[in-house]
């Protein structure tokens, strides 16, 4: 669906921005941490139509929906993981169970399911995972077995289990993959039904406001018109079909959980005094824990920009880049919201600060909708293929586009971005000649490493844009400066991280001498603490103390 | 009975900052929100509406992004809205827009009751509003928090120093309204949001509502502001301690050395 237009947006999510403030104080969402337990109201509220009705947005206007786009939905859900990922992962998980149906539906299915989902406000939950098969659903024991009426078919029996479901106990809907003769299939399975019985709310480490249960399914009947799409065998490729868009979601979350926690340590850095001024304005505290976090986060928002941006233009799949946007958002994210535990000091080690929730919380990001392991390797094969395909000119291509695009605007970062890239396509060449692949931790390194380049050439993109995107709050002068940053250290860890790759696996790989341009890479570096500087400074300015 | 609403946009004045080198506002990156005075009157206006059936038209007046606060209008029930935009009103003050007001609400046709925010929490004037009123010759009733209607009279709770006093007056008549203490703000739902845009919503130049050139914008406008500046940083507070007495007299000794008291 393309996205709605930018008035409608804002205004819901001016919406759910006031429903947070007025309903949903850190102080109710500590208790619920700590007591465990899933705020059902909030919820409640949430897929009320006449309050939120968020749930709305995966459900087309026809069938009684608002016919969110990606862009749309991305920009909820970071919105959802800034008030508190636990409750974004509930609703996430809604939008995710709806996605089968969305995908493979028939045309009465979707009428039908769709328009109850809108109209009784259903939450749903998504369960495919089970006790042995996680990333690899293809283990799936859970079994679908025929039921004949006057030898014709005219039901599924399914027993089994699944693990690790949101929404698990406290669905009204779940869509639940199966094994059946004719292959995995996805079937709506109710909660009333009888044989299915939910498990306990797991005490987890984070998301705890997100019910987590697994399910027990023992013989449960559901009729043939439960089966999405009607015929058997889909189940997998249904799934894989919209991984290019959930994982915008989950990528969504960490830019949004990261962002809230960069945010709280830049706030609290202006107000926090020590050896006679703030924290805010002492440079290595700036330059170590927040700045570099600030600038890939927004790496990784030009990037999912990108990729929301082309899903809503009508391309489809697009799983490498989904898998790179949720890889580099989710790690990211990850990352700043430890540093901002580091920034708040002993404060930030108790559960008085959010910091502290949100560092357990984000953790989830890099695990669910595939682990970052899981991506490393999905977008190495993605890419990898490229590289084959063009005879190693792909990055060397872009590579190309980022030094035109240096002589036209030399403030992105662009030159930087141009010799990782170069390096990079040398070093996947190198792996080819000499088989490296063969070694899986090269296959996930070099997932590592592509995503970094991906990002540092569509930022140095993005920052070139004469008008940003509506969800960047900077000017052109901080945006192409952390643009620059990004690209400077992607420079830099490609020229040591990549030929090191090689050269550790390999007897002689003399090609590595030249891999990248250590002058240039060099030469490009200067204006970095300039650069920092100015970025710590847009910061403070942006999220001052409260 | 025709309700017209009167929405502006403004910046959320708790997220301006001030360049302190040049005194001026930095508008870049701070959003834009309906002035809350004006959330309120629309508020007012859905009360009305939903006891009374009457139509509401949300009226405003700027950029073309001002369409925001015309489709929150109707997302939060409004029946239509309009938009007035064209180069012609920029830099209006409040006499130019309140004459732009004023023609706009003759094109809207009969409006009983108009309902506008007391004041906009940017320029904090609260001229306009009385200014559409003094334009179309009607009374006006400033400060009020409810609003009851009974046939043509209108029953009036306004707000004054100490209390309240009720007025009465009868439509067609212009009200600007203050929240009262209890008041919660509400914002639509998403499909609200969704379904505000197959309403009518028009936007008019200076041409269609009529409004001469010579009466718009900076050119039109018969005040100018000279300067914005941040006022002037106090001195610091000086604070005394030990008990009351000590304090009192701390004090008091202050005060003579500054020449307050002798």
């Amino acid at each position: 669906m393309p996205s709605m237009d930018a008035i409608s947006r804002n205004l819901m999510l001016d919406s759910l921005r006031d429903y947070a403030k007025k309903h949903i104080p850190y102080d109710l969402i500590r208790d619920k941490d700590q007591a465990n337990e899933f705020p059902a109201e909030i919820l409640k509220d949430m897929y009320d139509h006449s309050i939120l009705g968020v749930h709305l947005l995966l459900v087309p206007e026809e069938h009684g929906g608002v016919s969110g786009g990606t862009y749309d939905i991305y920009r909820i859900c970071e919105l959802l993981a800034h008030i508190d990922l636990g409750i974004a992962t509930s609703v996430f998980a809604t939008f995710l169970g709806t996605d089968p149906l969305n995908v493979g539906g028939t045309e009465d299915q979707k009428k039908k399911w769709l328009q109850r989902i809108a109209k009784e406000n259903l939450m749903v939950a998504y369960a495919a995972t089970e006790p042995d098969a996680g990333s690899d659903l293809i283990n799936l024991r859970t079994r679908a077995e025929h039921v004949l009426k006057n030898g014709q078919l005219a039901g599924y029996r399914i027993t089994g289990n699944k693990q690790w479901i949101s929404n698990g106990g406290v669905a009204d809907l779940y869509t639940v993959l199966a094994m059946a003769s004719g292959g995995p299939c996805w079937f709506l399975v109710e909660r009333d039904m009888e044989g299915f019985s939910p498990g306990k709310h797991e005490d987890k480490h984070g998301i705890r406001l997100s019910n987590t249960a697994s399910l027990a399914l023992d013989g449960v009947y559901v009729p043939k018109e439960n089966l999405i799409g009607g015929v058997e065998g889909q189940g997998l490729l249904q799934a894989q079909a919209v991984f290019g868009y959930t994982r915008v979601m989950v990528a969504a979350f960490g830019l949004g959980a990261g962002w809230e926690a960069v945010e709280q340590a830049v706030r609290y850095s202006q107000q926090r005094i020590q050896a006679g001024g703030p924290l805010s304005d002492k440079q290595g505290y700036m330059h170590k824990l927040i700045v570099p976090h600030a600038v890939k986060l927004e790496a990784a928002r030009a990037y999912i920009e990108d990729v929301a941006n082309r899903l809503d233009s009508g391309e489809h799949g697009l799983q490498t880049e989904g898998a790179i946007a949720k890889y580099s958002a989710s790690e990211a994210g990850n990352r700043a919201a430890d540093d901002a535990i580091q920034a708040f000091g002993g404060y930030g080690y108790t559960r008085d600060f959010p910091v502290e929730k949100i560092k357990r919380d984000i953790k989830i990001t890099c695990i669910y909708e595939g682990t970052s392991e899981v991506l490393e390797m999905t977008i190495y094969r993605g890419r990898w293929q490229e590289h084959l395909k063009t005879r190693g000119r792909y990055y060397l291509d872009i590579a190309d586009r980022m030094d035109a695009l240096h002589d036209r605007n030399p403030n992105t970062g662009a030159r930087a971005a141009g010799l990782a890239l170069r390096t990079l396509a040398a070093v996947m060449e190198e792996c080819r000649l000499q088989k490296l692949t063969r070694h899986q931790a090269v296959t996930f390194k070099l997932g590592r490493l592509i995503s970094v380049c991906e990002l540092a050439y569509l930022f140095a993109e993005a920052s070139a844009k004469e008008k940003y995107s509506e969800s960047v709050r900077f000017d052109t002068q901080a945006w192409q400066a952390m643009a620059r940053i990004f690209a400077r250290d992607a420079a830099v860890q490609l020229a040591t991280e990549g030929p090191a790759l090689v050269l550790g696996a390999v007897e002689n790989a003399a090609s590595m001498a030249s891999a990248a341009d250590m002058d240039q890479v060099r030469a490009v570096q200067k204006g970095m603490m300039e650069d920092m500087d100015l970025v710590a400074a847009k910061l403070k300015q942006t999220f001052k103390a409260r | 009975m025709h309700i017209a609403v009167c929405v502006k946009q403004v910046p959320d004045s708790t997220e301006v900052k001030i360049n302190p080198e040049t005194g001026t506002l930095i508008r870049a990156g701070v959003p834009s929100i309906i002035n809350p005075y004006d959330h309120f009157a629309l508020q007012a206006a859905m009360e009305l509406k939903a006891a009374h059936g009457f139509r509401v038209t949300v009226v405003s007046m700027g950029p073309p992004q001002a369409r925001s606060v015309v489709q929150m209008g109707l997302a939060l029930g409004a029946d239509d809205g309009v938009l007035l935009s064209d180069m012609a009103f920029a830099g209006s003050d409040t006499w130019s827009t309140s004459y732009a007001l004023a023609k706009a609400m003759k094109k809207i046709g009969k409006v009983d009751i108009i309902l506008a925010g007391m004041q906009a929490i940017d320029g904090d004037t609260a001229q306009t509003g009385p200014g559409i009123a003094q334009q179309l010759g009607i009374p006006q009733v400033s400060f009020c928090v409810k609003v009851d209607v009974d046939g043509r009279k209108l029953i009036v709770r306004r707000l004054i120093d100490g209390g309240h006093e009720i007025v009465e007056t009868r439509a067609p008549a212009l009200l600007t309204m203050i929240m009262p203490k209890d008041y919660v703000s509400k914002y639509p739902s998403f499909p609200a949001v969704h379904s505000s845009l197959k309403k009518p919503c028009h936007t008019w130049s200076a041409a269609d509502i009529g409004a001469e050139a010579q009466y718009l914008g900076l050119k039109g406008s018969p005040t100018q502001v000279a300067k914005i500046y941040p006022p002037p940083q106090r001195e610091k507070a000086a604070m005394s301690g030990g008990s009351s007495q000590e304090a009192v007299e701390k004090i008091l000794e202050i005060l003579a050395r500054e020449n307050f008291v002798e």
